[in-house]
């Protein structure tokens, strides 16, 4: 660098190149180079070959202008150089960047430097105390991430175990009621640990009938994230017995259980919400789980009830008669019109009833009419002919369980006994008990409406049902009750003497008639044998007569019964009054003194609308001649129809004829 | 715990080789539970002594990487201990035969009361249906309405 004139104008000089210039050469050539600078002279020589010629250039051209202003505005005061703070700044920082430049140049080098012994420098106390409390302060971060740490686990481990301790809870709460089982196999899926409810009754497998193994019958549990118990659903459906008559729809609907709850809840309630299940929310989750065990574990005993029924039906037994079988379903004939059928219908289906209906026309297909009339059938058919399915599936379930039970304790007893070979249950399950039971139930109520409809027909007759506590068994008792005589309390003290008092006229008599299986039999006491001999004595009042008979002549049967039973009071009353009286079948004749004979008939016809017992007078000679009474001819003067009597009006009648007679005795 | 443990191993059975598994099944699960505890123990009395403050703060940090191990063995312990409790639970419900026949007698006891309160039940509402259908009978066939129906 280097100022020319008064410093008002500089000019600085730099060489592009930095090398090392001759400074002459001698006569030999020997270059003489000028002497090595010293470091200041070198760093002012390297200042020196900064070329701010152009920067200068352009300063002074600013200057000109400037000076050119001053000028003509006032004259310009003596300038100091505005660089020169620069330059010094600049000269210092050099100065530190070389000897770092140095060291760095000896370092890389590979110079021998050794660092010899760097002290470090004595702390002072209050150093010495914060580096403590820095380093406590980490150590005590530490530590609460420790305990963080152990805090968390802890909670961990406390969900842990309250979760345990709510699926064991369950799990032995279960175990009270069900059959746990372990198996360490199965617990490979996730949250299932391997257990088991066993629903099969193997006390019913290891017998005979039942072979058919359950696979629905172990039923996984799995522990849920949440810890509660839940229970996987078998695969299959879960079925219920059903028992309806064929061609008819009406059906014992599948009973529903509280069911789905389990599952249903199971996608409402939340994964936090079951977290914080309180225990009465556990309580009702564990009862809704045995609910569904519970179901399950119906419906397989209804499919091993059906599997015996099925089994015990291939053997030939009286009273089974098998029209058609197919998968879950077995039809049966009761008796001659009408037949049931026994089939499971998967309950978990949700139009069950569409479900039944499909299976309830098998051979007749799905015809909208026949539906239809059949549903009219339906209701015929139920208003009295055929007990409930609902009590035939009770019944049949019944039957079942009460043979098991006492096969089981013969098998008990056989076992600490003397074991008496060859003695196999031949009526395992009683179906042929329940199919007889059926057909009885249907006959025995085709008794009645024909007894009910007797009834109606004679004001006079009393219908008391005597339920026999069997199912297979029923019998009804029609009951005369005649009215009090006015010599009655005369005739007791007339024939207190002779007869005890138990035999004079009777005020009532029972015609009984009892139905076992499909046999009927009428019996009662005063008239005489309709099919026997007509010997009219007066042993017929308190002996029991007794006879089977159909159904097509049942209603005859009881009528001549009633009617006998009625000439049987007659007959007796006319003797009370002293009156020449003799009874045949249906005929309470009177002798009048002058030798005619007035005969009182009863005529009886279960088919007449107006009522069932009619009574005619006739003279004697108003019989046929082949002595059978006949209405046919109607109304002469040897015949008279006196109508639809009451008792009232029968003994009315004999008061009459016994006034006549006495007149005519008088006379 | 012992006690459960004694009690879950004690329900092998009767017969001698049984009764040898479960006292063997015992012991181990009582060496179990020792070792768990001791490690327990162990493992915190370390930390306890890890939780002195250094000079240098180095070996503090190489601390702490130990002191996170020892917690974490304390908790896996714990875990053991956990899983222990549990198998023992396990134990109690298979194994506890004696209370399970119990169980199953009273069950059978009350279903057997049950069946017999049914029974009776069944009794007298067939007995009360049978007196109300005479009662009915009675008065249905003696009624006026008979008559008068007869009649019209």
């Amino acid at each position: 660098m280097e100022e020319e004139g008064s410093g008002k104008r500089r000019r600085i000089d730099l060489d592009r190149l930095p090398i090392k210039r001759l400074d002459a050469i001698d006569e030999i050539g020997n270059e003489q180079f000028p002497p090595d600078t010293s470091h200041e002279e070198k760093r002012l020589g390297m200042l020196r070959r900064i070329d701010f010629s152009h920067v200068v250039a352009d300063n002074r051209d600013a200057r000109k202008k400037q000076k050119t202003n001053a000028k003509e505005a006032a004259p310009a005061p003596q300038q100091t150089w505005p660089w020169q703070g620069l330059v010094e700044n600049l000269q210092l920082a050099h100065q530190e960047l070389s000897i770092i430049m140095d060291l760095i140049n000896t370092v890389e080098a590979n110079d021998a430097v050794t660092v010899a012994g760097m002290q470090r420098p004595k702390q002072l106390p209050n150093e010495i105390l914060s580096d403590l409390a820095v380093s406590a302060a980490t150590k005590l971060q530490r530590l609460r991430n420790l305990g963080r740490y152990f805090k968390q686990s802890s909670k961990a481990m406390e969900q842990k175990v309250s979760r345990e301790a709510k699926f064991y809870g369950s799990l032995i709460r279960l175990q009270q009621n069900w059959k746990v089982k372990r198996q360490r196999l199965l617990a490979a899926g996730p949250g299932s640990e391997g257990f088991t409810f066993d629903l099969l009754d193997n006390t019913l497998s290891d017998t005979s009938m039942v072979s058919r193994p359950s696979p629905s019958a172990l039923v996984r549990v799995v522990r849920e994230a949440s810890g509660l118990l839940a229970i996987q659903k078998p695969q299959r459906l879960c079925h219920s017995l059903s028992i309806r008559y064929l061609g008819t729809n009406l059906s014992l609907k599948p009973n529903k259980f509280i069911e789905g709850d389990i599952y249903n809840s199971d996608e409402t309630l939340q994964a936090d919400k079951k977290e914080a299940l309180p225990d009465e929310d556990v309580n009702s989750w564990v009862k809704n789980t045995h609910s569904v065990l519970r179901k399950i574990h119906r419906s397989i005993f209804l499919e091993q009830v059906f599997d015996g029924v099925n089994l015990e039906s291939y053997n030939t037994s009286p009273g089974i008669n098998v029209t058609g079988m197919r998968e879950g379903f077995l039809q049966l004939a009761i008796s001659q019109d009408s037949s049931i059928c026994l089939c499971l219908v998967p309950s978990t289906e949700e139009d069950d009833s569409h479900m039944i209906e499909s299976e309830g026309h098998p051979q007749k297909g799905e015809n909208s009419d026949s539906a239809v009339n059949e549903k009219d059938n339906t209701l015929n058919v139920n208003k009295f002919e055929v007990p409930n399915p609902a009590s035939l599936e009770i019944f049949l379930l019944h039957i079942f369980h009460k043979n098991f039970l006492e096969r089981l304790k013969e098998k008990h007893f056989s076992a600490t006994k003397a074991a008496v070979p060859g003695q196999a249950p031949t009526d395992p399950c009683g179906l042929s008990h329940f199919c007889k039971t059926v057909a009885h139930r249907i006959f025995s109520s085709k008794v009645l409406a024909e007894i009910e409809c007797l009834v109606s027909g004679i004001p006079y007759i009393q219908l008391l049902s005597h339920p026999p506590w069997h199912s297979r068994t029923s019998s009804w008792s029609l009951s005369l009750k005649f009215p009090e005589s006015v010599f009655h309390s005369a005739s007791v003290s007339k024939y207190s003497n002779s007869y005890d008092a138990k035999s004079s006229i009777r005020s009532q008599f029972h015609t009984k008639v009892v139905v076992k299986d499909d046999q009927i039999t009428v019996s009662g006491q005063g008239a005489l044998c309709t099919l026997g001999s007509f010997k009219g004595s007066s042993a017929d009042a308190s002996s029991v007569s007794s006879h089977g008979c159909d159904l097509e002549d049942l209603p005859l049967v009881i009528l001549q019964q009633i009617a006998g039973q009625i000439i049987h009071w007659l007959h007796e009353e006319a003797m009370v009054v002293g009156m020449k009286a003799n009874r045949d079948f249906l005929c309470l004749y009177v002798d009048l003194d002058q030798g005619d004979v007035l005969g009182l008939v009863a005529h009886v016809d279960p088919d007449d609308i107006n009522g069932c017992i009619s009574w005619w007078l006739i003279l004697e000679d108003g019989l046929g001649e082949d002595g059978k009474f006949s209405t046919d001819t109607g109304e002469n003067e040897n015949r008279k129809f006196l109508g639809y009597l009451s008792l009232e009006g029968l003994y009315s009648i004999l008061m009459d004829l016994v006034n006549i007679c006495s007149n005519s005795g008088c006379h | 715990m012992m006690n459960k443990a004694a009690m879950g191993g004690g329900g092998g059975g009767p017969t001698a080789a049984a009764a040898a598994a479960a006292s063997q099944k015992q012991k181990t699960l009582l060496q179990k539970v020792d070792t768990d505890i001791s490690n327990i123990v162990d493992n915190f009395s370390h930390l306890v002594n890890l939780a002195r403050v250094n000079d240098p703060p180095v070996r503090n940090s190489q601390e702490a990487f130990q002191m996170e191990i020892r917690a974490a063995r304390m908790v896996q312990a714990a875990e053991s201990l956990r899983n222990l409790v549990s198998e023992l639970k396990q134990t109690a419900i298979f194994s506890g035969f004696g209370s399970l026949n119990e169980n199953v007698d009273r069950r059978i006891a009350e279903f057997n009361r049950l069946e017999e309160g049914t029974e009776r039940l069944l009794e007298r509402v067939g007995e009360q249906a049978a007196a109300s259908l005479k009662e009915l009978e009675a008065h249905y066939y003696s009624s006026a309405l008979r008559t008068s129906h007869r009649e019209a």
